[in-house]
């Protein structure tokens, strides 16, 4: 187990559902987010996490289209995200308030939707809503928070997208609205069989644990980790051992974050070769220490010297 | 998307039929009462042989009336902020442009739709306005002979139109640009009366040259049918103009502006002048090269009046529109 | 059909989890040889897990030999887990419960079991000496 996953069936690459490169957005005065290198493959549900201001809504915007970078590259299914119907017919974007027109009936989105789109399945969606028991006839205004959420989603899915961007879809939802909204996501993966590419954005690391298999971690406007979450979980381990000098350890692995009190170190290293210092005992990480152990290492500037963060 | 607007738009769209409905209501009652005062005024004065004078003796219209015509002025800046303004302002403050933008259609098409619909709607709504207040002055245009007048000339014929299209492209520019409804109703409605007063005020009058009559300072004259007057006075050999002034004159000349040969004749007292003596100085005036002139847009102008400006209003609208195409298409949502 | 439970906070990665809750069912008998799995739609709605993951889970029972997917119809039981054969569960347990009983008489209490257990878990487990029956 303490062997990194190495070896790997050959196969022919994933497509990439998402590619950025230098993707770079600033504001007049900020940095939202700076020269974010990094790839989805196709078919992945695929976690945004980081702390608020992290530039999570920024990159999701610019990859819907509806910001334009400032410099750097976007590409989404092999195109430039741009306000153009055989861009925009592919992606699905839902925005953290879940906006509807509130006057309006669910009903009615559907029908708007029908006229906004060249490719629609009101239908589903409609079966989608009667099935969760939301009236379709009520002005949305007036739902609550979590079926205004199903009826964003279920409006987002009629789309057919084949890029799904969700920001925050489940922060404002309480824990039962939230699993009903995650069941229909991936129900909705399930049901197109790899061709849905999902990128959400959140806090929750319970759900990500169950519904994301593909991670991107942003921290202060940089990506600071990606990958498949499996592979990313086998190549960390957390290394508990006397407070020593860590160089020779740097030398075959990266050291990622460490903490010290007066007699221990806790490592978390992202592992380069086999682990043969005895004096270390190795464990593996679990989902939310990977993420604390990245967010603290950019969170804390004292520890530059220790975080030479290996490329995502 | 036609169907979006439309589902948009549905209600205010019944209110604006409702506002319309209670200002034709008030219109057509008292218009009626008007035409039928401005026949029978008509009709005993053709008995009595004193037409000439009848802008002297009847009084056309109820305050009522004229105050919902002069009500029409505004008419098109309710639209601007009503409808104009929150077209993107209202989607940027609801959120639901990341909505609307991320749909299987372009951002121009969205906004050319939108605006467009409405653009439409503006300008019928002008002319069903426009349309009523026109049949409305029709007996006093022909008894006060002042369409042309500002004002007047402002609430009948086709401009009300130019300038609702115009209110509503404002609108829609300023949400566009502030993205805020309340800052874009303000810009609205100040953008649309200064607008407005530049042209009515400044603009107009030049829109074509103006004809210059000259007269017999001796005897009055008005340009023929409702012209619109821009200045009367009198000028002397050298081309100097007088319309009057403070202190003492003779028809708006300045009585130190008199050659020395006419003052003579009011010389002794300037404060009491008799009309023997005024008539005096007139003719000693006129002999010195003095004449009556009267700059104005002749009456057969009217409709070209109207025409240039609507078109002036429809220009800016259309200006308006491609700014804030401009502005939805590059800016960030 | 059995309904899985995915527990996000648990540590276990969630494909093991049903892998686990599958072998569980199969050696208690909740599911027979024959009997049909539930669909990854089905899973997926009714947990909210990421359908690569009960993909996953699923090859990993194929691969061992337990299930068999047969195409267009859904995934079927094809044997049980290889193992002691019945009645040693209840064997060792009645052995592990008199062995518990001893212990709580030598003073320890649960957390001490449970550490102790843990320990000898990870220091012999996989040399055997523990017995036979729990490797």
């Amino acid at each position: 187990m303490s062997e990194p996953h190495r070896v790997k069936v050959v196969a022919a690459p994933p497509a990439l559902a998402i590619e950025t490169s230098g993707l770079t957005k600033r504001y007049r005065r900020v940095t939202a987010l700076s020269e974010c290198s990094m790839v989805v493959p196709e078919g992945r549900i695929c976690a945004l996490i980081g702390p608020n201001g992290a530039g999570k809504t920024t990159l999701l915007r610019m990859l819907a289209g509806l910001a334009a970078p400032t410099a750097g590259t976007a590409s989404v299914l092999g195109g430039t995200p741009r306000q153009d119907p055989a861009f925009l017919a592919d992606i699905g974007f839902l925005a953290q308030e879940m906006p509807l027109y509130r006057r309006m009936s669910a009903a009615d989105h559907i029908k708007i939707g029908a006229h906004l789109n060249s490719r629609w399945d009101g239908e589903s969606a409609r079966a989608r809503l009667l099935g969760l028991d939301i009236p379709l006839g009520r002005a949305v205004g007036t739902l609550s928070g979590g079926q205004r959420a199903q009826v964003a989603l279920a409006l987002t899915l009629a789309k057919k997208p084949r890029v799904l961007l969700l920001d925050e879809p489940v922060a404002a939802l309480d824990p039962l609205a939230r699993r009903h909204f995650l069941g229909t996501l991936t129900s909705a993966v399930a049901e197109t069989d790899g061709a849905l590419t999902v990128v959400l954005s959140s806090h929750l690391i319970a759900d990500i644990e169950r519904v994301c298999d593909y991670l991107i971690l942003l921290t202060r406007s940089q990506v600071q980790l990606a990958g498949d979450i499996e592979d990313l979980l086998a190549e960390h381990k957390v290394l508990i051992g006397p407070k020593k000098d860590t160089g020779a350890l740097a030398a075959t692995h990266t050291v990622v974050h460490t903490t010290t009190t007066a007699r221990q170190s806790t490592l978390l290293v992202r592992v380069g070769g086999p682990l043969i210092d005895p004096a270390y005992e190795a464990a593996d990480i679990s989902l939310e220490e990977l993420v604390l152990g990245y967010m603290g290492a950019s969170a804390a500037p004292a520890y530059a010297g220790l975080t030479t963060v290996a490329e995502g | 998307m036609s169907w979006l607007v439309w589902r948009q738009y549905r209600a205010q769209g019944a209110i604006a039929l409702a506002l319309l409905a209670g200002f034709g209501a008030v219109l057509i009652v008292t218009g009626a009462q008007m035409a039928s005062q401005w026949h029978s005024g008509l009709a005993s004065c053709a008995a009595s042989g004193t037409c000439a004078k009848l802008a002297q003796t009847l009084s056309l219209g109820s305050p009522l009336g004229r105050d919902f015509v002069l009500l029409s002025n505004l008419v098109p800046a309710l639209l601007g902020f009503l409808w104009g303004a929150p077209l993107v302002a209202g989607e940027v403050e609801a959120g639901t442009r990341a909505y609307a933008w991320t749909q299987g259609i372009s951002r121009t098409r969205w906004l050319l739709v939108k605006a467009g619909w409405l653009l439409l709607a503006a300008a019928a709504w002008g002319g069903a306005v426009t349309a009523l207040t026109t049949w409305w002055y029709g007996p006093r245009n022909a008894l006060y002979a002042s369409a042309f007048q500002p004002n007047t000339f402002d609430t009948q014929g086709i401009v009300t139109v130019g300038y609702s299209v115009f209110a509503l492209a404002l609108g829609v520019a300023a949400g566009a640009l502030t993205r805020r409804t309340l800052p874009a109703i303000a810009i609205t409605i100040g953008g649309f009366i200064g607008m407005r007063l530049l042209i009515s005020e400044v603009v107009r009058q030049h829109y074509l040259t103006a004809v210059t009559a000259f007269y017999n300072p001796l005897q009055a004259f008005a340009p023929p049918g409702p012209a619109w007057t821009l200045q009367q006075g009198v000028m002397d050999k050298y081309g100097q103009v007088f319309t009057g002034g403070n202190g003492p004159e003779v028809n708006g000349v300045p009585f130190s502006a008199l050659p020395a040969n006419c003052q003579k004749f009011i010389m002794i007292d300037p404060g009491t002048m008799t009309k023997t003596s005024l008539h005096a100085a007139v003719t000693c005036m006129q002999a010195s090269g003095f004449r009556g002139f009267v700059t104005y847009q002749p009456a057969s102008r009217w409709w070209a009046f109207q025409g240039i400006e609507t078109g002036i209003f429809l220009a800016l609208a259309a200006a308006l529109i491609a700014a804030a195409l401009v502005v939805v298409r590059r800016r960030d949502a | 059909m059995i309904g899985f439970r995915v527990d996000g906070r648990s540590g276990v990665p969630p494909y093991l989890q049903i892998v686990q809750q599958v072998r569980q069912a199969l050696r208690m008998g909740v599911l027979g040889v024959g009997d049909q799995l539930p669909t990854v739609r089905e899973v997926v709605a009714a947990v909210a897990v990421n359908p690569n993951t009960v993909l996953k889970a699923y090859r990993d029972l194929e691969r061992e030999g337990l299930v068999e997917a047969r195409a267009g119809q859904g995934t079927f039981v094809l044997a049980r887990p290889a193992g002691p054969p019945p009645g040693t569960h209840s064997r060792l347990g009645r052995s592990l419960a008199r062995w518990v009983h001893e212990a709580r008489s030598a003073g320890l209490d649960d957390e001490s079991i449970e550490s102790l257990l843990r320990v000898t878990l990870q220091a012999g487990g996989s040399t055997g000496f523990l017995g036979e029956g729990i490797a």
